[in-house]
């Protein structure tokens, strides 16, 4: 187990860049996500972290010792991979105990080793198969497990459930956090789903164009925001951004709203809009209502509601939940 | 259905064609002095196998069969080491005049084998290897090298990046993920270049012509020219000499016929 350090950390292929100054400190046992949208240099960071790819600028730190220069193996990192790569020719007993073999360890230790975490991970009647007998969530299960045999400082996984249907993916999302409660490992975790980076997160580091954006908790992004980027990243359904009129009457050039902080037939200064689509969740109502002088907007209402289609709809913004951006996206202090 | 008999008519056309020069030459290593008169598609009678003895001992063809293997088998081994060696560093790791090396093997799978015949017999003598084992197998080696480090380094570019970097992140040096990674699911491409380096080497007589002059050195191929002399033809030494070189042949197409045919289609993509 150990902490992180990442001072002034930069990556060139040629003469791109494509990380550019990132600071980042991470504690010992700590879950942290990076998150962002295709291309903002996710893998690439988690790579770098793992000995994968060359650092081009900046300090690592691992444990309290500079890792520039040290191999994967002596990093001592394990790395869930998104498309798993597991041997092929190997059970699934082997290639979770693979590392444990390069060591050197007697047999029965690996057995047993290897058995205690498929035992973690329900593995225990697969220990026998290949691979290509396996099916998804299996295979997924297997490069857990054969990242924590070895019990590593640092435990790290890129996009791991982006191949799993959406049922499974809650699931295992589930199993990993309960998995890092009880390692209590740091945990590096690269996703581009936010709804993941909210759930599992001690911290979420929001990446964006090679820059980071954001690092905080998950509340510390929904509630405050560093930007209108972070803003709209965080947050499901997206913030209402609005420009024009209602933004200038508070002087900022752009209005933040969440979907879910509007409330309906206020008794003053409400707008007013017509309904263009309606999506019934059960336990929300997302309304999209056009709204005169602000434009599209979407309202998450929870529990159900009987608008249609085509209905006129009085809504007002919950003053508490109002976000103010200045014309550089930067939020404007209240 | 009429097509499907045209068909199979033309096929068959095509396999009494193929087969022929083969039945006829079995035909005549099995059959007695005596009825060597009697046209060559006309069976033996009375069946014998003198020539097979006469050949096998006093032709000196047990000392070629066993030169033959020697080299053949060594040839096929080396080959497979050397060749995936090679690609497995042009694919997976990372160092300079990678390139340049890349260009090289590029340049010796179209340099053509009649080209570099001469300078490499110079080569083979000048290290002393003349009428040694070892001369040929260097000398097969190095004329093939580029085409199985072509066919290695095609197999090793569809194996996944990810599987080389999982196996480095298990704490396996480089020689390791080759032995242990990616050799295991190699087996098509080792499978290829054991057949194919085999047959070349089992079937080549330039080279061995050249770099093999003493006679217990010989190998099967060249031990054939021995019943060809200038005036005199040794018709039954020659038939029943072919079927011994070919029976391998034949034996190791039956067992791998499959993995044949395969290798075939690989090396047609160079
Ligand atoms: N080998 C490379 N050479 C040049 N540029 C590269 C290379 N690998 C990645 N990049 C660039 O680096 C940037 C970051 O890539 P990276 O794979 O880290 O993105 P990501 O955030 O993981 O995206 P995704 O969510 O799609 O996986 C991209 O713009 C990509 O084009
Ligand atoms: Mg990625």
């Amino acid at each position: 187990m150990a902490g992180l350090e990442l001072k002034n950390l930069s990556k060139a292929y040629g003469q791109t860049e494509v990380l550019h100054d990132i600071n980042l400190s991470i504690a010992d046992g700590e879950f942290i996500v990076f998150v962002g949208p295709s291309g903002c240099g996710k893998s690439t960071l988690l790579r770098m972290i793992a000995g994968l790819e060359e650092i081009t600028g900046g300090e690592l730190m691992i444990g309290g010792t500079r890792a520039n220069e040290l191999s994967p193996k002596q990093r001592d990192i394990a790395m869930v991979f998104q498309s798993y790569a597991l041997y092929p020719q190997m059970t699934v007993a082997e290639n979770m105990g693979f590392s444990l073999s390069l060591e050197r360890k007697s047999k029965a230790e690996i057995a047993a080793k290897v058995q205690e975490a498929a035992d973690a991970l329900q593995l225990g009647p697969y220990l026998d198969r290949k691979p290509g007998q396996l099916s998804g969530g299996q295979r997924q299960r297997v490069a857990i497990g054969r990242a924590i045999v070895r019990k590593p400082k640092v435990f790290l996984l890129d996009e791991p459930l982006s191949n799993l249907d959406a049922a499974l993916r809650s699931e295992t999302r589930v199993e990993i956090s309960e998995l890092h409660q009880r390692m209590e490992t740091t945990m590096i975790y690269v996703t581009h789903d936010q709804v993941e980076a909210m759930t599992m997160a001690d911290r979420i580091v929001v990446l964006n164009g090679g820059y980071i954006e954001q690092v905080g908790s998950p509340m510390d992004l929904y509630n405050n925001p560093a930007s209108e980027f972070v803003a709209g990243f965080i947050g499901s359904p997206k913030m209402n951004f609005i420009k024009g009129a209602p933004a200038d009457a508070v002087g900022a050039t752009t209005l933040g709203v969440r979907p879910e902080h509007f409330e309906m037939n206020p008794s003053e200064g409400a707008w007013q809009g017509k309904v263009t689509l309606v999506e019934r969740l059960g336990h929300d109502t997302v309304l999209y209502v056009n709204v005169e002088g602000a434009g599209p907007v979407t309202v998450n209402l929870s529990g159900q509601h009987s608008q249609n289609v085509g209905d006129t709809v009085h809504l007002k913004p919950d003053a508490h939940f109002i976000h103010k951006f200045d014309h550089e996206g930067r939020p404007i202090s209240v | 259905m009429a097509n499907r008999w045209v068909l199979l008519f033309v096929l068959g056309v095509i396999a009494v064609l193929m087969a022929a020069p083969l039945v006829l030459t079995l035909f005549t290593s099995l059959k007695p002095t005596t009825e060597l008169v009697n046209p060559a598609w006309y069976p033996p009678i009375d069946l014998t196998f003198e020539h097979y003895i006469r050949v096998w001992t006093e032709g000196g063809f047990s000392r070629y069969f066993v030169n033959t293997l020697i080299i053949s088998v060594v040839d096929a081994i080396v080959m497979i080491l050397i060749a995936s060696l090679a690609a497995y560093a042009m694919v997976f790791m990372q160092f300079p005049g990678k390139m340049l090396l890349q260009l090289l093997f590029v340049l010796g799978l179209m340099i053509p084998v009649t080209a570099v015949v001469l300078p490499l017999f110079q080569i083979v003598r000048s290290f002393g290897l003349l009428n040694t084992h070892l001369g040929v197998i260097f000398a097969d080696l190095a004329l093939a090298v580029s085409v199985f480090v072509f066919m290695f380094t095609s197999y090793f570019a569809g194996v996944p990046k990810a599987l080389h970097e999982a196996a480095r992140i298990d704490g396996a040096t480089e020689f390791q993920i080759y032995r242990r990674v990616v050799m295991p699911i190699a087996t098509p491409a080792v499978v290829t270049t054991a057949l194919l380096e085999f047959l070349w080497s089992w079937n080549d007589l330039l080279l061995r012509l050249l770099l093999m002059t003493r006679d217990e050195m010989r190998t099967l191929s060249v031990g054939l020219l021995n019943f060809q002399g200038t005036m005199t033809r040794d018709v039954t030494g020659l038939s029943s000499g072919t079927v011994i070189m070919a029976i391998p042949v034949v034996l190791l197409f039956l067992v791998f016929q499959r993995s044949f045919v395969r290798g075939m289609t690989a090396g047609a993509v160079k």
